[in-house]
């Protein structure tokens, strides 16, 4: 490593301890925005994982594909989807919700609900169905069953949310379009990395790819230790 | 009294037809025999009764319980509690499971905690209480599993093969418990494929043959479970 990465390098250190004001901004709307779209989605994705491993009812195999298939479409077109119903002329035009963090968490919902869905779903179909009857026989009302049964697959479930929440933390495509990253307003880390690279102003750039960093490090390791304590299941 | 009743009752998976029948009742101070071969329907049977899935055709009704607020549709969930063959223990300490039924059980906290202490040593649990529940033997698992419904005291209990793979310490510890529910009313549904140290404790008998269900007052002559840990066949008599 030459002397030219290790100054950017204790640049980009510098910037994130001293609590660089422009670099925390661009933090914050990145949490806030993706906080926001997690929350307002993950109840409702996980309610639709359970009925569609749980349920049987006609059609339940072509919600399961059609989500399938939303996962791995790429941000970027979900970003356009959303600019066009979102632009002037579009049906939600009227909500005025275009370069706004609004418009970016409608946008993170719509990429955040398939990881969810699908991911909550494969984990409800590996549940063991006895943990579900042995609540409801014991008493327990649908919602308890469903928290009970929640709380056994609490690794899965939480690797379905860090899964869904990195994905819309780190996509590009949709903040730039949506979002159209206008400073303090919706530049967030990832539009803010492509801008300040682009820029050749690397520092800022370092400083924002460590927060990720960090915080994927976090994470892993938290999940790893809930793994690493749940026991392994005998009959 | 609790008393479920179930009517005209047809199951089939796909085309095949495991059975049917009429009548059948099952009801508190009732300590019943469920006979059959190996995939003959007594696991079926059990859980159509607790209410865990419906029959293809027919009724099962329960009379004498709570009536259920609006949003408790299935009146059998929680009446007719069924213990799996090989028990479900949820994730966390023997304590743990124990306390999962506290808010499912009727009464105060007082009492509900001193069944609780009570069922634990009469399970012999009681110095593994902060144990992890995974780490229990097959027999610890059973007798965690009867304990937890021991302090519910339901009305009605089904055990589906409870003493399977059992040693004889833990045979004697589950009988115990089984004695005191008896003794206290709770009608129980004990499914065996062969006699056992439980099916002393049955004055009637269900054989499950021929696609159909046959229902016997019985009373067990030899009615003596060998101590030497072995099942043996009881001799049934048919009552007049």
């Amino acid at each position: 490593m030459n002397d030219g990465w290790l100054a950017l390098i204790q640049q980009a250190l510098s910037l994130l301890f001293s609590l660089d004001p422009e670099v925390w901004s661009i933090v914050s709307v990145s949490f806030s925005v993706s906080f926001a779209a997690l929350a307002i989605t993950l109840i409702p994705s996980l309610i639709l994982g359970f009925i569609l491993a749980f349920g049987r009812f006609p059609g339940r195999w072509l919600v399961t594909n059609l989500i399938q298939t939303l996962q791995s479409i790429p941000t970027v077109v979900i970003g356009l989807l959303v600019y066009l119903m979102l632009t002037r002329m579009g049906p939600l035009g009227d909500l005025k919700w275009l370069f706004t963090q609004k418009g970016m968490i409608l946008g993170q919902m719509l990429i955040c609900a398939p990881v969810l869905v699908a991911m909550s779903q494969a984990a409800f179909t590996s549940v063991d169905r006895r943990a579900w009857e042995t609540s409801r026989t014991l008493g327990a009302s649908w919602a308890r069953a469903v928290w009970t049964v929640c709380r056994e697959l609490k690794v899965p479930l939480l690797m379905a949310i860090v899964a869904a929440f990195s994905r819309i933390l780190t996509e590009v495509g949709c903040s730039m379009m949506v979002g159209g990253n206008i400073a303090d307003v919706t530049r967030n880390i990832p539009t803010a990395i492509a801008l300040e690279t682009s820029k050749g102003d690397f520092a800022q750039a370092i400083a924002l790819g460590l927060v990720l960093l960090i915080l994927s490090l976090v994470l892993n390791f938290t999940l790893g230790t809930l793994r690493g304590k749940a026991e392994p299941r005998s009959h | 009294m609790v008393k479920l009743t179930a009517d005209n009752i047809e199951m089939r998976f796909g085309e095949r037809l495991l059975y049917r029948f009429q009548h059948l009742s099952l009801a508190q101070n009732q300590t019943i025999h469920l006979q059959g071969d190996n995939g003959s329907g007594k696991t079926t049977l059990m859980k159509m009764f607790a209410g865990l899935i419906a029959p293809s055709s027919g009724e099962i009704n329960i009379q004498g319980a709570d009536s259920l607020p609006w949003w408790r549709r299935n009146p059998l969930l929680g009446k007719a509690v069924y213990l799996h063959q090989h028990p479900y223990l949820f994730e966390g300490s023997v304590a743990a499971n124990l306390s999962y039924v506290h808010s499912l059980c009727e009464g105060d906290k007082a009492t509900i905690m001193a069944r609780t202490e009570q069922a634990a040593k009469l399970a012999q649990l009681d110095h593994l209480m902060q144990q992890n529940a995974a780490n229990l033997s097959g027999g610890e698992r059973q007798r965690l599993a009867i304990a937890r419904a021991w302090i519910m005291q339901p009305k009605l209990l089904m055990l589906d093969e409870p003493t399977s793979n059992m040693d004889k310490l833990s045979q004697e510890l589950v009988l115990t418990l089984i004695k005191d529910l008896q003794k206290q009313g709770t009608g129980m549904l004990i499914s065996s494929h062969q006699a056992c140290v439980l099916t002393q404790l049955c004055n009637q008998m269900w054989k499950i043959e021929q696609q159909g269900l046959t229902s016997t007052q019985h009373t067990p002559t030899m009615a003596k479970y060998s101590n030497t840990g072995q099942s043996q066949e009881f001799s049934y008599v048919t009552a007049s």
